[in-house]
């Protein structure tokens, strides 16, 4: 047990100060964005979120204390408890603007979505890292997908279409690094391209096509739909290289940018803080998944492997969407940016799983 | 452990990931150039944009140029008018907000409701705020101050508002003010103004509009998403109150005259003028209205009410009114014959109650036996303008018109004043395609058949004729204050025209118009003693004979009485013309010229002010009766003088 002590000799402190640099980064934007004017303070989201930060921290030491094979051999459980609070919040969760996500825990309440992808990263790794063939064949993609639907659908039906979106990544990016043939991975995605007129027709519900027709043409409906998208361009364009300054934005403190604390976090920044506080941001979460994704190379077992590459595919799809959307550049969908966006659950469930890609990474030469 | 593919597993994960890791750099590289587009390249764009997002201006109305007399007494000037206004961005209930307000103000909630309505269906943006009680009342503006926590979205604001001391008095003069019109936006006379601005709409205050409007100011707010106004303003624009005006106006001489006007029972118009430089020291038109009414909007049934009354208050009858002058007309047709040397003024003729012309007979009232010129005018005989007019071509009767300022426009500073006809060989030409019958001359010489003349216009030929022949331009305004820096004299307008008169002609005629006033004339109503009022009377048909009868049951046929004047006979300080519609005689409009003229004179010698007058009716019986010709063709039994 001397490796067991010599561990957080082998934390990857540069990736832990980018992560915490980030949630800071997403902090001062809410503190911004969120200000009240005749108060004069921050409004209550900022105090939310800045004690989600150390409980956030909590659950990252947690996930890494625990060595992640013992945590994916029992990851079924954990999918079952999943799947068990998802129908519990189905049935009997609180409904905010439309959606019923939320299951109350004493005076916190809970997003038991927010840890689908931690869960079904854990899930799959396990399946397909301790597998003798390897996954090479239709069927063990199809069996991913089995494993996957069942949290899909149900986060789909809540309606959380955004994170439920989240979920496929995960599988996609663990089958492709687990040497599923390409022939197969492509003709998944055509099969997927094919149904998606199927899907537009009989699955998207009314304000979702809505959504993509705005995309499309945003002009069309400027004060309803088409707002948000436009009033993101015009947030980050207005910020011009050097930004407008901390707390000196008009676009999302005024609210001319709706959910700016929330899903157009991103935009906030880029009004404020200009092209350069964009850089920097775009750069520190690059470092995130390209130093991630490292831990991956370095895992000493393709499970440890497979659960980096599952975590950080949700994630950099989520990250990469998200910027795109706060650009004004890609539909609106209720989707937030991982560390920074407004919402506990999703940043203690993003810290969590940045503990797990720790663990994998400090833990690279134990047995 | 390891099986035999592990190795080349361990490879095909690696290739992987690292084909993964240069995919998300790529993703990654490529928002930074998105971002770059959009924040560096089109910045300026975008930044214009979030500009127009959250910047607001708020009008505030500058008070307008306040209006003096000639004597630096307040004509018109401002008020404060209190307007109780909602916030919608304020509202979080807008029909609560809409009980609570009904109630404070004693108002049905249908009423409270309807301005708020239509500032939403109009889409007025959601920071203006919506006048809903304007000019409220005393009581009601306390009542919202009262419980101004329960209306926290109703505030009580003042906004300066026309004010006309004397109500109806000088309307026509005056004009009133309202808010642009749609038609009237983009006009270059009200270049820069937007909906919502007030403008000047007739009168002096739609003719210098520019000068009384001054400058609104505004104020700027930043606003958020939903209108709510944030912070502290970010700066001020104080309104620019307008430029100050001094009327030619004497509000005594005004007050008399429309005094003058209801002691008589008579509605009509007058001018009263400086016959040296034109400047008009009171005028008027009767009905009116009170332009109080407009100062603060007018309501619909209101408008309705002035713009549907038979007797037409909104009408400026002393620029837009057209009337066939009569006896009036005798005058020019003698300045017209001694001018152009077919008489003197020793010229006679024989009157046996009429003469025959072109093979036509055309009468006068009387056998006035021999009458020269100055007995001709006292007399009003026909008979001895039908003779001069006999002597002269119409178009030299058009021309001395013309120069005594009785053809096209005065050229007056009020808007929409109507061309004054004379008729001529190219004008019968150019409207009926016929050439011109001598027969028609005859007719014109009595001030019949092609006449047809404003009042002002009428008021700037006895002006003319008074000040020894220069035809000036009737004016309103004596001196500006553009800027509160003090009064510059406004210069009178040129002369328009000269008629070249012998001082024995122009004696003559004079003397003759002294003689209606002061012997056996019809002007005896107007005579003030050691004045020399000089006058002529004139009637003014509205039907013919043969048609009254008809007509009598749907309208009134009362024919128009005009008396025009100046005094004293020598060296005039004063003339002017009464017009008393409907007056049946021009001897009715007299005892009206003569009132104002003694409160001209009592003001000149600084004597007391004469009393206002109880009554200045005439009796239908006591007026002299004539005969009148209609028109040269048909000619007919009828009365004129």
């Amino acid at each position: 047990m001397i490796a067991e002590r010599r561990l957080p000799a082998h934390l990857d402190w540069p990736l832990i100060a980018a992560v915490v640099a980030l949630a800071v980064i997403g902090l001062a934007t809410i503190y911004s964005v969120t200000w009240d004017f005749r108060l004069s303070r921050p409004g209550p989201q900022f105090w939310t979120q800045l004690y989600a930060i150390p409980i956030g921290l909590l659950a990252l030491g947690a996930a890494l204390a625990i060595d992640y094979r013992t945590l994916a051999q029992r990851s079924l459980i954990f999918y079952a408890v999943l799947v068990v609070a998802l129908i519990y919040v189905a049935v009997n969760g609180d409904t905010r603007m439309g959606a019923q996500r939320w299951m109350s825990i004493g005076r916190f309440s809970l997003q038991p979505s927010e840890f689908a992808r931690i869960v079904m990263a854990l899930v799959l790794a396990m399946t397909y890292g301790e597998g003798r063939r390897g996954t090479r064949t239709p069927s063990d993609l199809a069996l991913g997908a089995i494993l996957l639907g069942l949290p899909l659908f149900l986060i789909w039906r809540q309606p959380d279409f955004g994170t439920a979106a989240t979920l496929a990544p995960v599988l996609l990016g663990i089958v492709f690094v687990a040497g599923m043939r390409m022939k197969w991975l492509v003709v998944g995605t055509l099969v997927a391209v094919l149904l998606s007129p199927v899907v537009w027709m009989y699955v998207l519900k009314d304000y979702q096509k809505d959504r993509v027709t705005t995309f499309l043409d945003p002009s069309k409906d400027p004060k309803g739909k088409g707002l948000q998208q436009i009033q993101a361009k015009v947030t980050v364009g207005s910020g011009g290289f050097l930004g407008k300054g901390f707390r000196q934005g008009s676009q999302g403190a005024y609210g001319f940018l709706p959910v700016a604390h929330n899903d157009f976090v991103f935009s906030v920044l880029a009004e404020e803080w200009g092209f350069l506080g964009v850089l920097v941001t775009l750069a520190l979460y690059l470092f995130v998944l390209l130093r991630s994704l490292d831990a991956a190379r370095l895992a000493k077992d393709r499970v440890g492997a497979f659960l980096v590459v599952g975590i950080i595919s949700g994630f950099g799809f989520q990250v990469l969407y998200n910027i795109t959307m706060s650009a004004g550049l890609a539909p609106v969908k209720g989707l937030t940016l991982p560390l920074m966006s407004y919402g506990g659950s999703s940043l203690v469930a993003t810290l969590a799983g940045f503990g797990l890609i720790l663990n994998v990474r400090m833990r690279r030469f134990a047995n | 452990m390891l099986h035999p593919g592990a190795f080349e597993h361990r490879q095909g994960l690696q290739t992987r990931l690292l084909a993964l890791r240069i995919s998300l750099a790529v993703c990654v590289s490529a928002l930074a150039v998105a971002f770059w587009i959009l924040q560096v390249v089109q910045h300026q764009k975008y930044e214009a944009w979030a500009d127009r997002n959250y910047l607001r201006t708020i009008p505030l109305r500058a008070p307008r140029g306040v209006l003096f007399d000639r004597e630096g007494r307040v004509l018109v000037e401002n008020r404060d008018s209190f307007t109780i206004v909602l916030l919608r961005e304020r509202t979080a209930n807008l029909n609560a907000a809409i009980t609570r307000l009904a109630e404070a103000v004693g108002w049905p909630e249908a009423r409270v409701r309807e301005p708020i309505q239509k500032a939403i269906s109009r889409k007025d943006p959601v920071f203006l705020p919506i006048p809903v009680v304007e000019h409220a009342t005393l009581a009601q503006v306390v009542a919202v101050k009262a419980r101004q926590l329960e209306l926290p979205e109703v505030q009580v604001l003042q906004v300066p508002v026309r004010r006309y001391p004397d109500d109806e008095l000088g309307a026509h003069v005056f004009g009133y003010v309202g808010e642009i019109r749609d038609d009237q936006i983009g006009r270059p006379e009200y270049a820069g103004l937007e909906a919502r601005a007030w403008i000047g709409q007739t009168g002096v205050e739609r003719v210098y509009n520019k000068q009384l409007m001054g400058e609104d100011g505004s104020r700027n707010v930043v606003v958020n998403s939903v209108g709510r106004e944030i912070g502290e303003p970010l700066g001020q624009d104080d309104p620019r109150e307008g430029g100050r005006m001094q009327l030619t106006i004497d509000y005594d001489m005004q007050k008399a005259l429309e005094d003058g006007f209801h002691a008589a029972g008579l509605n009509g118009a007058a001018a009263f003028l400086d016959p040296a430089t034109g400047e008009i020291l009171a005028m008027t038109s009767l009905p009116s209205y009170d332009p109080n009414v407009f100062a603060g909007g007018i309501d619909r049934t209101a408008w309705a009410g002035l713009t549907g009354d038979p007797l037409n208050p909104m009408s400026n009858r002393l620029i837009q009114g057209k009337y066939a002058p009569g006896s009036v007309f005798k005058i020019v047709t003698a300045i017209a014959g001694l001018g152009e040397g077919v008489i003197t003024p020793d010229f006679k003729v024989t009157c046996n109650g009429g003469a025959t012309f072109y093979g036509r007979f055309f009468q006068c009232l009387h056998s006035h036996g021999v009458m020269d010129l100055r007995h001709a005018i006292e007399q009003s005989c026909n008979t001895y303008f039908y003779t001069v007019g006999s002597k002269l071509d119409i178009d030299k009767i058009y021309e001395y018109a013309t120069k005594l300022g009785l053809v096209g426009k005065t050229g007056i500073d009020l808007p929409g004043e109507v061309d004054s006809l004379v008729g001529s060989r190219a004008w019968k030409q150019r409207e009926y395609k016929q050439p011109w019958y001598p027969g028609e001359t005859i007719s014109v010489a009595i001030g019949q058949g092609a006449v047809s003349v404003t009042p002002i216009a009428l008021a700037t030929m006895i002006s003319t004729v008074a000040n020894g022949g220069t035809r000036v331009t009737p004016h309103l305004v004596r001196a500006v204050d553009p800027d509160g820096q003090g009064w510059k004299p406004v210069p009178m307008p040129a002369p328009r025209a000269k008629v070249e008169l012998r001082q024995e002609d122009l004696q003559a005629v004079r003397d003759g118009l002294w003689m209606v006033v002061n012997e056996h004339g019809t002007g005896g109503r107007a005579r003030i003693e050691g004045k020399d009022v000089s006058g002529k009377t004139g009637t003014a048909q509205v039907v013919s004979l043969t048609g009254r009868q008809a007509a009598s049951a749907t309208m009134d046929v009362r024919d128009h009485g005009f008396f025009v004047f100046f005094a004293p006979r020598d060296n005039p300080k004063i003339a002017g013309i009464v017009f008393a519609e409907h007056g049946i005689h021009g001897s009715a409009a007299a005892p009206i010229a003569k009132y104002v003229m003694e409160t001209f004179f009592a003001k000149r010698e600084g004597r007391p002010l004469p009393a206002p007058p109880t009554s200045l009716r005439v009796a239908p019986s006591a007026e002299p009766r004539e005969i009148q010709v209609g028109n040269g063709r048909a000619a007919g039994p009828g009365r004129d003088r």
